[in-house]
């Protein structure tokens, strides 16, 4: 290790030799380390959107906005790719070298992997997984799509047994092909890890890692019975409202093996880890209790959980949904659900976020996404099909805006619904300098490692 | 003309430099003892016609020679004056570690391959090799004859390899990759790939000893 140490210092030390300067400087900031990342001005943003009855062609899309100032398109849908039917469209991600999109349907497990390299603004569909729960032993609802080198990690939601929360990882290659199953550790079996508190519900959601601390993440929703129920029926089902997760599992990265369970009661959803030398630490909210959680590393060593700020009123149930962490670990974004509004907290100390900022976006919201150098910030309304907001409420939109550090100023926003594509969801962006067409220049910049 | 190389050395130097802090020292989290995990196979690692750094021709098949290998991609051009690649220099790190274990030493070959085989011939090939092996290292410096004989192994390891332009849109003479190294088993089949975050030593050996020793 030592020695290793020293020819890394060696190797720096020849770089800042050479007058190099670091990047100041993040949805590029929620990406995994390992990929490539647009340090510059994004050209595209891709959205992936839920099918809506008697909307448009109805069925589950991936949706292209050009969103590059200078170009003649831009705040426009510039190509839309629409999968077979209505698959409960989610999340999604990219590989680690960028080159595909998969994305995932929360009902009936489908993955769609989209090659997004050969014709950035025109995305094809090369690869539809259809037995992803027989594959991987039985897990359901494929939602986050994690790169690590050449293999795709993706986390369930649930299982094919009882439709619960109970789920698990599961290891692809880039090549599609599946590679292995983690099981969450539960009450049932703890699978080596320790339970220290009061929970063990092997639920998953989100998934991130912290690879200089060889630490994986990951935390926990509910099952499919739950997220494919209507949500007005849901919230007067008590026995129903039990069965959300309460936890947070620390895993050691390299063998894939869960060590530590926390108890993060009522339902943690998004993962972010900061990107700092020594930040050794990760955000996480929770959906039903409105609060943003602190994981961080002890002076030991270990992992611990800490609530370190109420989101809103958490009595009014704001439904805390998407967070996203600048690429300087300053500030978080946190969007809720049922009042449409964006909150921006300094956590530059983390264990005491301060509230500097909110704006509502819309009657509904869900994801927010930034740009590496925080500037550019993008939302879409969508949760779930049958959890959306009825009616005039129903409100669903892809909005740019710009952020100048006091103020959110709207640059343009589309219409989903006017436009007949459906419910839009997850984004990720897009350049064509990652695929050398065109130059990486002070406009789109391009980290080919990890900051 | 440098902005790319600049960008990408950057890159790769906060990666190092804040990316990598080493061994956590908490047992949970620390790299885990051979053998207590898995390497579960990728796929196949596939083949190619290649030039040893003494311009002999044969297929990457024949070099592996039923070894555990560790396959890097790399290019001198990368390298030569900033301190890069990142990946030789852990090679050369993971040779001396290997070394400590004679009966291991005997199971395992290093391969750097050039995706550059215009500049990289067999001579710059050798030339290159000479800075980072020690004697009786087993660490074979390979490149192909052309292009085309390269992008099956391109292909088959799905290395990506773009070259840069400047803005002006002509050539730089670099090339932006996504750094990659595999881990082989005796039986030619990738169990594992390794990226600037990843590429420790301490866990390469970790992971050799895994398959020598577990399979």
């Amino acid at each position: 290790m030592d020695k290793s140490l020293s020819f890394m210092n060696a190797v720096v030390l020849s770089i800042a030799g050479l007058g190099w300067q670091p990047m100041a400087a993040a949805d590029e900031t929620c990406m995994s380390p390992y990929m490539a990342k647009i340090v510059g001005q994004e050209d595209y943003v891709y959205v992936w959107t839920l099918g809506q009855e008697a909307v448009g062609d109805e069925q589950d899309k991936l949706v292209t906005i050009d969103v590059h100032p200078k170009s003649q398109s831009y705040g426009q849908v510039v190509h839309t790719l629409s999968v077979s039917g209505r698959n409960e469209a989610h999340h999604g991600g990219f590989t680690d070298d960028r080159m595909h999109f998969w994305a995932g349907g929360l009902d009936n497990s489908k993955i769609f992997i989209f090659d997004v390299h050969s014709d950035p603004g025109k995305p094809k569909l090369t690869k539809t997984i259809e037995d992803f729960v027989a594959k991987s032993g039985g897990v359901v609802g494929p939602h986050t799509f994690y790169a690590l080198p050449g293999r795709m990690l993706i986390t369930g939601l649930s299982n094919n047994k009882d439709h619960g929360g109970r789920t698990a990882m599961v290891e692809y290659t880039n090549d599609g092909d599946y590679v292995a199953t983690y099981w969450i550790p539960s009450d049932a079996d703890f699978q080596g890890a320790k339970k220290s508190g009061n929970y063990a519900d092997g639920y998953g959601y989100d998934v991130r890692a912290l690879p200089r601390r060889n630490m994986m993440v990951s935390s926990s929703f509910t099952g499919w019975t739950n997220y494919m129920m209507d949500f007005g029926k849901l919230l007067k089902d008590p026995e129903a409202m039990k069965r959300f997760g309460n936890t947070v599992v620390l895993w050691n990265l390299h063998a894939r093996q869960p060590r530590k369970i926390l108890d993060v009661p009522g339902a943690p959803l998004e993962l972010r880890c900061a990107w700092g030398a020594n930040h050794n630490y990760c955000f996480t909210s929770t959906a039903l209790t409105a609060k943003i959680w602190l994981i961080h590393e002890d002076a030991s060593g270990d992992w611990q959980a800490q609530a370190v700020a109420d989101i809103g009123d958490p009595a009014k149930v704001p439904l805390p949904v998407d967070i996203s962490l600048s690429s300087e670990d300053d500030v978080l974004w946190v969007d809720s659900f049922m009042d449409g509004m964006t909150r921006l907290y300094d956590v530059s100390d983390p264990f005491h976020p301060k509230l500097r900022y909110q704006k509502r976006i819309g009657k509904q919201l869900n994801m927010v996404s930034q740009s590496w150098d925080g500037k550019r910030l993008y939302f879409t309304s969508s949760l779930l099909a049958n959890w959306d907001k009825k009616g005039e409420d129903n409100e669903q939109f892809f909005k740019a805006y710009a952020w100048d550090g006091m103020e959110l100023s709207e640059r343009f926003a589309i219409d989903f619904t006017a436009e007949k594509l459906g419910r839009p969801h997850i984004m990720r962006f897009g350049a064509r300098a990652l695929y050398a067409q065109a130059p990486a220049s002070d406009a789109t910049r391009i980290a080919v490692t990890s900051p | 003309m440098k902005a790319l190389r600049a960008i990408f050395i950057a890159a790769l130097a906060v990666a190092i430099n804040s990316g990598w802090a080493g061994e956590p020292n908490n047992a949970d989290f620390g790299f885990p003892a051979p053998g207590t995990y898995a390497l579960p196979p990728l796929r196949g690692a596939a083949d190619g016609a290649v030039l040893t750094s003494e311009g002999g021709a044969t297929t990457l098949h024949r070099v592996f020679s039923g070894k555990i290998v560790v396959l890097s991609f790399i290019y001198t051009e990368c390298g030569d004056a900033r301190g890069c690649p990142l990946a030789s220099a852990v090679l050369a790190q993971l040779w001396r570690r290997v070394d400590e274990d004679p009966a291991l030493a005997q199971k395992v070959r290093l391969i750097s391959l050039s995706f550059d085989p215009a500049h990289d011939t067999p001579a710059v090939m050798r030339g290159y090799g000479q800075r980072f092996v020690r004697e009786g290292a087993d660490w074979q410096f390979l490149t192909a004859a052309s292009e085309a004989a390269l992008q099956p192994m391109l292909n088959g390891y799905r290395q990506t390899r773009q070259r840069a332009y400047d803005s002006n849109g002509m050539s730089t003479g670099t090339y932006s990759h996504l750094l990659r190294v595999f881990l082989i088993d005796e039986h030619r089949i990738i169990r594992n790939i390794y990226s600037a975050d990843f590429l420790d030593p301490a866990l390469l050996v970790y992971d050799i000893i895994t398959l020598a020793r577990h399979g």
